[in-house]
């Protein structure tokens, strides 16, 4: 497999390839890329979208939001921000999101549960499924982080990389003092 | 490669500055930290009117090391200073931003909260 997977990284392969496999890779899917038969392998563990909204509809859980990667983030595809009433609340958001995970690949073999953080406070707990991260938060550590601004507000511009070129540039100083000896004719 | 009196720029907006590595959590006999574990350090500069004080003794995620971190890839990524992310005792960052680039291999050691607050991951 990871001869298999070496030769692709080898082969001049676009970008997104890499971070393809970052996103998957924190689970150890990172065999999702060597054959294209496993990779509905890795896509029965992981939750996607739809489901996340269902659950976290099913759990009433309040003022869900979805965040499309944009120039933000592109460790994730998507980021979902919901709300619970209390630290109970949130805590069944969370377990209802692993139980989802549960359910969808009963049977296998091997069962691939998405990494939860923060379970035992219950303030802001992070379900990490891969492509899809779902962060639970009571409403005092929702307004705290203010998540969804971070993610939406337009990112600090960059400052071009033209203006740093042209300052690298040495210039010669223009000798004026001499006149330029006259070609005669 | 932190270990105990290693001083440390601190990478969020808590309201400390400086903090200095006094323990290394995890292991009893370990002698230096890594990036991703988490150290005990007190804290030596804070901004005034911060929630956070000098000589508060607190924990802290490290973010960011001049020694290089490897990969299996044979990626090398090395930064220019020491920095960490004040975090209390249940994971939860102390401040609202991060800054600065922060490496991938913090999400997988389970520190999403970080990494999502991060504005560039490497």
């Amino acid at each position: 497999m990871w001869a298999a997977l070496r030769s692709r990284l080898l082969q001049p392969s676009p970008p997104s390839l890499l971070n393809q496999q970052w996103k998957l890779g924190f689970a150890g899917l990172g065999r999702c890329l060597s054959t294209s038969g496993a990779e509905s392998v890795g896509d029965r563990g992981l939750l996607d979208l739809q489901e996340v909204e269902k659950v976290l509809s099913d759990v009433k859980a309040d003022d869900v939001r979805v965040i499309p990667a944009g120039k933000h983030f592109d460790w994730a595809d998507y980021m979902v921000v919901a709300t619970g009433r209390s630290t109970w609340h949130v805590k069944n958001i969370a377990q209802a999101l692993i139980y989802k995970a549960k359910q969808k690949q009963k049977g296998a073999r091997h069962i691939i549960l998405p990494s939860v953080e923060g379970q035992d406070s219950g303030k802001w707990i992070v379900v990490d499924s891969g492509k899809v991260i779902v962060h639970a938060l009571d409403e005092k550590a929702r307004a705290y982080y203010d998540l969804e601004n971070l993610w939406t507000a337009e990112p600090p511009q960059k400052e071009s990389k033209q203006d740093l070129d042209k300052a690298f540039v040495k210039i010669r100083p223009k000798n004026n003092s001499k006149k330029p000896a006259k070609i005669s004719t | 490669m932190i270990q105990p009196q290693t001083h440390l720029n601190v990478a969020d907006n808590s309201g400390a500055r400086e903090l200095m590595c006094i323990r290394i959590v995890g292991a009893s006999n370990r002698r230096y930290a890594h990036i991703g574990d988490i150290i005990v350090a007190v804290i030596k500069e804070a901004l005034p009117n911060t929630p956070l004080e000098r000589s508060e003794v607190i924990r802290a995620v490290i973010v960011r090391t001049c020694k290089e971190l490897k990969r299996d890839n044979g990626m090398i990524i090395r930064y220019d200073d020491n920095a960490a992310v004040v975090i209390d005792q249940e994971g939860n960052p102390k401040g609202t931003r991060v800054f600065g680039a922060i490496a991938r291999e913090l999400r997988q050691l389970s520190f999403t909260k970080i990494v999502s607050l991060a504005p560039e991951v490497l």
